[in-house]
Parts: C-alpha cells; sequence; structure tokens
C-alpha cells in the first residue's frame, strides 16, 4: 500500500474488515470475479511459465522485470546470504522437538534477529538492504528446522543451485529431479504475493510504527500459521489423505455436502471464481503424482474438486491454492506439518514489498475499537 | 436495523464522535482516515477511552482509581477475566496464583537468552525468549484452540518473568531469585537491580503498569488481533505484537525521552532546549498524542510519582529538569493542541527503578500484555479473518519480453 495515499471516506465495511480500501498499491491485482492475478501488471500463468523465483521476487520488489545484468546481481546478493548465523541453527537444540515446526522456525527466526546487521537502522536504505538477506536466510533456516523434525542436521547450501532449488536440496539433503524443482518454483512463484491478506497486512501494521523489516515479516509469518491461513494447506491434505479412492471421496464429499460442511482448501474472502493459482499448479500436482505412482491421489483431487465446486461454485466456493500445494509438497519428501512453510518462504516476498511501499510517507496504521461495555461503574 | 447503519455515516473522525455504542451491526459506514483512524475495526468491553476528554476506563472504572487502589495483578484479572477481586475472591486467587507460578522458566529459554550477546536490544531478547517458551508450552499436537484462557494468562507472568532475566543478563547478573508469593512487580524488580525492592518502588512499578496495560488498538494490540484472527497459537500472536512494540513511533519513544532529559544541563536552560528543538524542526519527545489533542489525565499521576521516587533516590534534578521541560513545551505546544503523553514521566521513572533506555520498552511490554490479552481474548468469540483490500494503481496488465502469449 502505498503511504502517503488516501483511503476513499467514507465507506461501508463488514467485521474483519472485509470490503475496506485501506489505499492505493501498485504491486499486484487480483480480480475476484474473473480470477485473475498480476504482479505488477504480468499474469502469474506468464511468469510461472516464463520467469524464476528469483526474477519474479526482484520484480514485485523493484516493481520491473530486471535486465540480464540486475538479475545477475541479485542472484548473487541472495547467494550472499545463505549462511545465517550459527546460533540461529543452534537455539533448534533449546525447543523440544515436538513444538510444531512453525514454531521452532519462528525461535530461530526470533534468534537471528538478534544477530541482524545494523538492526537498529531503520532509515529507508537500510530497510531496501533487507530483502534479500531475509529471502535467504529464512530459506536456510526453515530447511533446517524441516530436518530437525527427524532429527537430521542442517545441510551446507549448494552455491551451484537456484533459490528453489538449493531449498529442496538443504531440505531434502539431495538434488530432486528437474520436474520436481520445476513444479516447486512454480509453487513460490504462484504464492509470491497476494495483496492484503491478513498476513501482509500484520506485517504492514508493524512496519507502520517505524521498526525494521524483519520484525514486520515475524508478524506476518504469525498470521500465516494460524489454522484460517497457512496452516489450511496442511488440512486440505489431511483430509484428502483421508480417502483410499475417489469413489469413497466422491461418497463422503456428498453427504459432508448435505450436513454443510466447510472443506480446508476450498473458498475465498477474496475469489468467486476458480483461483488462478489453482490453475496453474494442477498440471505440475498431475504430472508429479502420476511421475510417483500416486495417480489415485490427483483422482481423489478432483473428485472432490468437481463435487464441491458443482455445489457450491454458485455460491462463490472454489478450490483454493490450499487445496493443491500439499498434492505437490508431500512426494517431493516435505512433511505435512511443514506444508506452510514454502508457502511463508514466497509470499513474505509480497509482505516486503508491501512494506516497502508504504514506508516512505506511510503514517502508523491505528483503528479503532467501539466501546460496547457498561456505563461508568465507579 | 443494518440498513440505518448502510446509509447513516458515522462521523468517526468528528472529535465529538465518542466510540461508544449498544451494539455494532454489521456492516458499518465510516469515515476513513490517515492510518485507518476513523474505521472501527472491533467492539471491546474492556476498555475505553474517550476522545473528547482523554480518560481511560478498564471495565467502566476510571484508570486513575485503579492505579490509587489496586495492585497490576488486580488490574490483569478485572481486564482478562471482567470481574474485580473482591467479587470473586477464590476465582481471584486461583488466577493470581497461575499468573504467579507461570514464571518458572524451563532452563532452555534461560540458557537460549545467555547463549545471547547481553548487548543485543533487549526487546529482541524478550522476543526470542517468548517464542522459545511458546515451543515448550505447546507440542505440535495442540489443539490451538482450545484451553486458550490459562495459556494466555501465563503470558503476561511469562513475560515478566522474560523480562526479569533479560535485565539481569544485560548487567551480568544470574538469574533473579524470588518466591512464589512474590507479585510480578516484585519479582521484575529484582531482575533490575538483584536485590529485594522497597515496598513504595514495587508500588510504582504496578502503578506504571495499570496506567499501561490497555490503550485501545495500539500497534501491538491490533497486531495481535489481526494474527489471532488467522487462529495463530497465543505465542504467535504475542511474538507478533511485541515485533510492533519499539519502532519508533511506539515503545520506543521512552529512549528517546531520556535522551532528551540528560542533554538538559540545569532546569533554569529547559526554554532554550525547548526553543531549539523546535527551531530544529524536532518533535518534543514525550509530546503529543494521535488519539486526542488534550492532556492525558495518567499523566498527572505519574507527575507525582515522579516527585516522589525523585526524592526517595535524592534525586531531585531528575525530576525539577522533566517538570522545567514541561512547562516550557506546555507553552510553545499547548497552542497547537499538542500536549504532554505518559511517556514524558514514565521514562524517568524506569530509569530511577534501574532500568536503562532500551530496557524501558521490555517494562511497558509487561503491563501492555494484560490489556493485550484481554482484547484478543474477547475478540476470539466473533473474530473474522482480517483482511482488507487496496485499490490498484499499477502498470496496466502486459507480458513477459519473449513469452508467445499469456
Amino acid at each position: 500500500m502505498i503511504g502517503g495515499s488516501q483511503a476513499p471516506s467514507p465507506q461501508t465495511y463488514a467485521r474483519g474488515l472485509e470490503g475496506l480500501i485501506t489505499g492505493d498499491t501498485r504491486i499486484s491485482d487480483i480480480d475476484g470475479l474473473t480470477g485473475r492475478l498480476t504482479y505488477r501488471g504480468y499474469s502469474i500463468a506468464d511468469l510461472e511459465a516464463n520467469s524464476s523465483f528469483e526474477a519474479v521476487s526482484y520484480l514485485i520488489l523493484q516493481g520491473e522485470v530486471p535486465t540480464a545484468a540486475q538479475l545477475e546481481d541479485w542472484q548473487s546478493e541472495l547467494r550472499r546470504w545463505r549462511r545465517p548465523p550459527r546460533a540461529a541453527f543452534d537455539s533448534l537444540a533449546r525447543v523440544p522437538r515436538r513444538a510444531h515446526p512453525l514454531a521452532q522456525y519462528r525461535t530461530m527466526l526470533t534468534v537471528a534477529a538478534c544477530h541482524t546487521p545494523e538492526p537498529e537502522n531503520t532509515t529507508l536504505d537500510a530497510q531496501w538492504r533487507r530483502p534479500a538477506r531475509i529471502l535467504s536466510w529464512t530459506s536456510a533456516l526453515a530447511a533446517a528446522a524441516i530436518r530437525h523434525l527427524d532429527g537430521l542436521d542442517a545441510v551446507e547450501p549448494n552455491d551451484e543451485l537456484g533459490f528453489a532449488a538449493n531449498f529442496l536440496y538443504q531440505t531434502l539433503g539431495v538434488i530432486p529431479p528437474d520436474d520436481e524443482i520445476r513444479a516447486f518454483e512454480a509453487s513460490l512463484i504462484v504464492q509470491a504475493e497476494h495483496g492484503l491478506h491478513a498476513a501482509a497486512f500484520a506485517a504492514l501494521v508493524v512496519i507502520s510504527t517505524g521498526a525494521d523489516l524483519g520484525s514486520a515479516v515475524l508478524a506476518g509469518m504469525g498470521a500465516l500459521s494460524g489454522a484460517r491461513h497457512g496452516g489450511a494447506n496442511q488440512l486440505a491434505f489431511e483430509m484428502m489423505a483421508g480417502f483410499e479412492n475417489a469413489d469413497q471421496a466422491r461418497t463422503w464429499t456428498r453427504a459432508a455436502l448435505g450436513r454443510g460442511h466447510r472443506f480446508p482448501g476450498f473458498g475465498h474472502r477474496v475469489y468467486k471464481c476458480p483461483d488462478p493459482r489453482v490453475r496453474a499448479l494442477e498440471p505440475h500436482a498431475e504430472r508429479i503424482l502420476r511421475s510417483h505412482g500416486l495417480e489415485h491421489r490427483w483422482e481423489i483431487y478432483t473428485a472432490l474438486r468437481d463435487e464441491i465446486e458443482s455445489a457450491l461454485g454458485p455460491k462463490g466456493i472454489y478450490a483454493n491454492v490450499d487445496s493443491i500445494t500439499g498434492l505437490l509438497y508431500h512426494p517431493m519428501g516435505l512433511p505435512v506439518s511443514a506444508f506452510p512453510i514454502p508457502f511463508c518462504l514466497a509470499i513474505q516476498t509480497g509482505w516486503m514489498a508491501h512494506c516497502l511501499e508504504y514506508l516512505p510517507d506511510g503514517p502508523m496504521i491505528e483503528p479503532g475499537a467501539v466501546y460496547v461495555g457498561s456505563a461508568d461503574s465507579s | 436495523m443494518r440498513y440505518k447503519y448502510l446509509v447513516t455515516t458515522l462521523p468517526t473522525l468528528s472529535p465529538s464522535f465518542d466510540w461508544r455504542a449498544e451494539r455494532i451491526d454489521w456492516p458499518v459506514r465510516t469515515e476513513v482516515g490517515r492510518g485507518l483512524s476513523g474505521v472501527i475495526a472491533t467492539t471491546t468491553e474492556v476498555m475505553w477511552l474517550d476522545p473528547a476528554s482523554a480518560n481511560l476506563t478498564y471495565r467502566g472504572i476510571p484508570v486513575e482509581t485503579l492505579a490509587t487502589d489496586n495492585s497490576f495483578e488486580e488490574v490483569a484479572s478485572l481486564l482478562i477475566t471482567g470481574s474485580m477481586p473482591e467479587s470473586d475472591p477464590p476465582g481471584y486467587s486461583a488466577f493470581r496464583d497461575q499468573l504467579r507460578s507461570s514464571r518458572t522458566l524451563p532452563s532452555d529459554v534461560i540458557g537460549l537468552i545467555r547463549d545471547l550477546d547481553p548487548k543485543t536490544h533487549p526487546t529482541r531478547l524478550l522476543r526470542a525468549g517468548i517464542s522459545a517458551l511458546g515451543c515448550h508450552e505447546l507440542s505440535v499436537d495442540d489443539d490451538l484452540s482450545g484451553d486458550r484462557h490459562w495459556r494466555e494468562l501465563r503470558i503476561v507472568g511469562q513475560v515478566a518473568a522474560l523480562v526479569g532475566e533479560v535485565a539481569a543478563h544485560r548487567a551480568g547478573r544470574a538469574s533473579p531469585v524470588f518466591g512464589p508469593s512474590d507479585s510480578l512487580a516484585e519479582s521484575v524488580l529484582i531482575g533490575l537491580d538483584g536485590h529485594r525492592p522497597d515496598p513504595a518502588d514495587t508500588r510504582v512499578l504496578d502503578l506504571l503498569w495499570v496506567l499501561y496495560a490497555a490503550h485501545g488498538l495500539d500497534a501491538p494490540t491490533f497486531t495481535s488481533m489481526v494474527v489471532a484472527s488467522c487462529l495463530a497459537d497465543p505465542y504467535f500472536n504475542v511474538v507478533a505484537g511485541l515485533s510492533a512494540l519499539r519502532g519508533p513511533r511506539q515503545g520506543g519513544a521512552s529512549e528517546a525521552v531520556l535522551d532528551q532529559l540528560s542533554s538538559l544541563d540545569r532546569p533554569s536552560s529547559a526554554d532554550r532546549l525547548v526553543r531549539r528543538i523546535i527551531a530544529g524542526g524536532e518533535p518534543i519527545a514525550g509530546f503529543g498524542h494521535r488519539s486526542y489533542r488534550m492532556p492525558d489525565p495518567r499523566v498527572a499521576v505519574l507527575r507525582r510519582e515522579l516527585a516522589g521516587l525523585a526524592e526517595r533516590r535524592a534525586r531531585p534534578e531528575i525530576f525539577a529538569s522533566a517538570r522545567a521541560i514541561e512547562i516550557a513545551a506546555e507553552a510553545a505546544l499547548a497552542p497547537r493542541g499538542i500536549h504532554v503523553n505518559i511517556n514524558f514521566y514514565a521514562a524517568p521513572i524506569f530509569h530511577l527503578l534501574g532500568a536503562d533506555a532500551a530496557l524501558g520498552p521490555c517494562l511497558f511490554a509487561v503491563g501492555r500484555t494484560a490489556g493485550l490479552v484481554a482484547l484478543v481474548r474477547e475478540a476470539m468469540d466473533t473474530i473474522r479473518l482480517v483482511r482488507p483490500l487496496s485499490r490498484y494503481v499499477g502498470p496496466p496488465e502486459r507480458t513477459l519480453p519473449g513469452s508467445g502469449s499469456a
């Protein structure tokens, strides 16, 4: 949100600030009626098919597609920060392994934030030096947090690999096949920015206090950890993994629809039509599942999707991105409780772009609360 | 009834709009100002800040009354549970036991803090500590929405324990030693200077926390509410809230107040100092508040407390300097509607209690956590995912160079 921009006034909005326009942005455009999502004017389908996560993160942050030289600089800046402070890794030994992986990852980030360069410098220049470090540090720390779930040590980065491939390598300990890297990178690209969703808004409130960009990202991560947000891809996958075949999924879904059940991974505050991120990822999910001999899981997904969309589509409920990412991540070897992590790594790009867009003139964000309690009782 | 609000714009930006209602029938139509001022983000029974007088009440009771008559723990109970100790003695007793017993930190959490450089900004140490504690409190199998009441209540005591630990680490001392019958204020003061505090000092810290406990949807509280709306566990909420605690526009203010105070060599130079700061286009630290344009009634309470504390510490010049700057700055700024705020006197009080400037936001955090927990818990009953919109004014649709078609 452009900090100096004035929101329209007056406005009508619902609980959860639904429908409230908070100001202007140049970062992304979401059309929830036709199902289009563009970053800086480029559709995610175009970016997913023709670009890399590095180039897309540059585009989201800087506003333009990088030239070859700019991309080279950005890639080397990202590689430069692939080795976070040792203390952040060591903090894993101080927390129980049964804690949620996102909570362990959160602790690594808070410890890393105690070792960050120029921590108290919140000039605009210093804030702009932070995105590369945040993207690369979080990638390495997230990989270590995931390995720690199985009691495995962290893996050194491989500087021959790009962002997506290196994350998978540091997480899995092996370089996955190209088509899996490709699918994973596609999931990062289509989830790299999504307007003022709750996590981006939380980050924006924090940056509006004059805090550093790392603090804003921590707040966004907290929001994303919630079951209504990033945690939804885990819940959606667990729902689908409970079925043995498509017929069983179809029968259960019909009965559940009759009971008015709410399905994780379906329905979205903004999209009242098919989610463009789902359309971009479906071909990748189908390909990866088939290559792993998991056709039945693809069939379960499509059965569920078709049943729910034909019953609830007229009410604007369609599969959202959380319904599909778990299907991609699971065959690659990512543990289910870690599914929110790749989403988090990707979408923090958008949070940082919104914060940097807001910073130059943005006032502190402080809405009001209406008192509905008793009158003075003194 | 719903229709009424759709056609009637609530004049929320008007100074005479008093932010009270029997209830809100969503959706609402309101004015929208800078930084979302005027926007109604939630309803609350916890506290009310009267924009016309800047009077603050918790559950209907004026905060000055509570500051005089009640301890911080009693006020935390009032904010969180809605009842005063005398109306439910067994309930209060259980509440206080929970609050105090949550101060036992796992050795791993103490170890994590002690491994960090003591010169790190203390709010960062506190945030790392609360995050690690959350890992010890909740496991991957926990129902994140269950049993919230006691868990979040524990956080208030846990923040106090961590602040004592961080203060001791910063001063190069061992972990503070205190017993289950010591109040939160006593244990934090032990962390601050290593000694059992004078009861008068405990009283001052309690009073400060009472005055700071809740103040509407300030940035830490509103951040936590947004995070809570996603159904995140309470430790994610508090880590996020602490991240919004000390931007220069938020809790960081107390550091600037102390710098300003120490730049004054004697009270009689206050006029000159104030004129120089204003002529340089800089703000006077500890002055101005965006919610209201009149003197904050909490200041009178703190001014008195600073006078007494400075006297006890044989440091009367601190009060004299602060008072001189206040008088000079009021004279210059009051005509513009800019008045002294609570940080102006809280900062030197924190200083005299043994906290260096950087610890100010941590001390503030203990008090504010009570209000934050109360407001977030209350909102959890009806909360919807907070997701506003922005208006796209960027480039029209385009295609990547070299891509066939998009």
